[in-house]
């Protein structure tokens, strides 16, 4: 295991980076106020990496995020992202709340980057129909989202992401609001999808079970205002089985070490700066 | 006879009431029984004196004038002009409300502009604009359906607004991080985000319309529903005057059908759609 602190470094943003962050800081005007969400700070993510961002509500990890996915802007600092091809998007990002849409049938949904990009119809169909059998929905494909349960609707979300084919895949919290043994069978799954597409994923959680069954590596985040505090790096092997590596012995070590960086932060609190 | 115990039995709903009092007591029964009775109750009174039958002719002989004006098909030509009217002016005014209330909705600096005089427009009742559209447009057709549709504008306007307003914030996100232009935008997410909205506007802007063509329709034509309730007002016929209420009566409460049939059928993906009604 090569566990090293974050020192938040100007070297920590490498030039070969697929995501390079550099003196990134977030504030949110509140009237007077400014509250900052996210302080300074470098940080860059390799290509192909799965990456988990962990923090206490409120540290700005789903700021960051929407930043990545071009829905808001950095106060000062830049995100450099290097593109492969002009030819696939860059980012897709999965929703922590429920946000297929519920107008379209589960197939148009999952189709819907695909139309967006003008992507010829029979290419949209082998695509859709390819990540609606992946992801366990091949006999949902006609019906609307009202008629799924809330899992199979984060099911949709997460096909959705993958037919779009982006070079990035941005996820915040999706499996937070379901039930234990769905987010468990929903978290097998995509490291399956995961396994065989390799894309680099950005994920944001709090969850430390989830990060640690996931990533490659959690990036361990302070309280508001939000910055790295340490970079951990999960080494179990792939394929993984989630219910086996929760049995490890190494799990758990690693489980109580998050926990306690964790504990060392104080609560997060609203800071005010001028 | 039963003895008292100490169990509590918990049986299916003993029916001992005879078959007539179950369907007399059933609410299908009852929706058809009570206009049914107000109506004979309505022709006695009239036979007997005690309502005045200049004013209220009684329902028989509203029925047999009905039924005159049919056979000589007087009446379907003037229910024709009138939802010719009504139609006409429900697009001219539908059409532009909600691509204006789309583009508004989704444009904070558009709304900026337009509001203010939308918004002070709106409370004037569109009725009293007719001298001036009048003006305007003559004495014709053009002249209806330019009022039926400012009529109906506002309604549809404010409701697909509202709609649009109503968004969940997410799609919009949604469509932004899947890199959807704007055009895509208002035809894959806002048109039918806000399309219950639009419906209940059009439902709304329907009944507008049916009030501001009948009283258009005494100006200027000698074709309608407004013209013969008018006309009938005019040589003191009252008949023709409760005939022509009855067919705008009908005439609206079958459009509103026909859009419920129509909305529950475009707004399949809403759970329940179907059981919204405004009767």
């Amino acid at each position: 295991m090569s566990d090293r602190a974050f020192k938040g470094s100007a070297k920590a943003a490498s030039a070969d980076a697929k995501i390079a962050i550099r003196q990134l800081s977030k504030s949110y005007d509140l009237g007077h106020d400014q509250v900052k969400a996210l302080e300074t700070f470098d940080l860059s993510i390799h290509d192909g990496e799965f990456v988990c961002f962990l923090g206490p509500s409120g540290c700005g990890k789903t700021t960051l995020l929407r930043m990545l996915a071009g829905l808001e802007t950095p106060s000062q600092g830049e995100i450099v992202v290097r593109r492969q091809t002009q030819d696939r998007p860059l980012t897709s990002m999965i929703f922590q709340e429920t946000s297929i849409f519920p107008w379209m049938r589960v197939r148009d949904n999952v189709a819907f980057g695909l139309r967006i990009r003008g992507v010829p119809r029979l290419e949209q169909q082998t695509a859709v129909q390819h990540f609606l059998d992946l992801c366990g929905l091949g006999q949902f494909a006609d019906a609307y989202p009202h008629q799924l349960s809330g899992g199979m609707k984060q099911r949709v979300s997460v096909a959705r992401a993958f037919a779009n084919d982006p070079e990035i895949l941005l996820m915040d919290e999706p499996f937070a609001a379901l039930d234990e043994q769905t987010k468990i069978t929903l978290q097998q799954e995509l490291l399956r999808l995961w396994n065989e597409t390799r894309k680099t994923v950005v994920f944001i959680t709090h969850s430390i079970d989830e990060a640690l069954v996931l990533a490659d590596r959690v990036i361990v985040m302070s309280g508001r205002p939000g910055r790295p505090i340490a970079d951990i790096a999960v080494t179990f092997p792939r394929p993984r089985l989630v219910h086996e590596l929760k049995a490890e012995p190494e799990f758990g070590r690693q489980w109580h070490q998050i926990w306690s960086l964790l504990g060392s932060q104080p609560q997060a609190l609203p800071e005010k700066v001028k | 006879m039963v003895e008292p115990t100490n169990e509590l039995r918990i049986l299916p709903k003993a029916s001992h009431e005879p078959g007539w009092r179950r369907v007399v007591q059933s609410h299908a029964v009852m929706a058809v029984a009570s206009p049914l009775l107000a109506l004979i109750l309505w022709e006695i009174a009239g036979r007997l004196g005690w309502i005045d039958q200049r004013f209220f002719p009684t329902p028989s002989s509203i029925i047999r004038e009905l039924l005159d004006l049919i056979s000589s098909g007087e009446l379907v030509v003037h229910l024709g002009w009138t939802l010719q009217r009504v139609t006409v002016g429900f697009f001219l005014g539908a059409v532009p409300a909600i691509l204006l209330g789309l583009v508004m909705g989704l444009s904070p600096t558009l709304t900026a502009i337009f509001r203010p005089i939308i918004a002070a427009i709106y409370p004037i009742p569109k009725i009293a604009l007719f001298p001036l559209i009048m003006l305007m447009f003559g004495l014709g057709e053009t002249s209806k359906w330019v009022i039926v549709g400012i009529a109906v504008f506002f309604q549809v306007f404010f409701s697909t607004l509202a709609g649009v307003a109503n968004i969940d914030r997410i799609y919009l996100d949604v469509a932004r991080n899947f890199g959807a232009s704007r055009w895509q935008a208002y035809r894959m997410i806002a048109m039918p985000a806000a399309l219950p909205f639009i419906f209940t506007g059009c439902q709304l802007g329907i009944g507008m319309a049916l009030i501001v063509v009948v009283v258009a329709e005494q100006f200027g034509t000698k074709t309608g529903l407004g013209y013969l309730i008018w006309r009938s007002w005019q040589v003191f016929e009252v008949r023709d005057m409760f005939v022509g209420l009855m067919m705008v009566a009908i005439l609206g409460y079958g459009i509103q059908l026909a859009m419920g049939a129509l909305e529950g059928w475009l707004i399949c993906w809403k759970p329940h759609a179907k059981t919204k009604s405004l009767l």
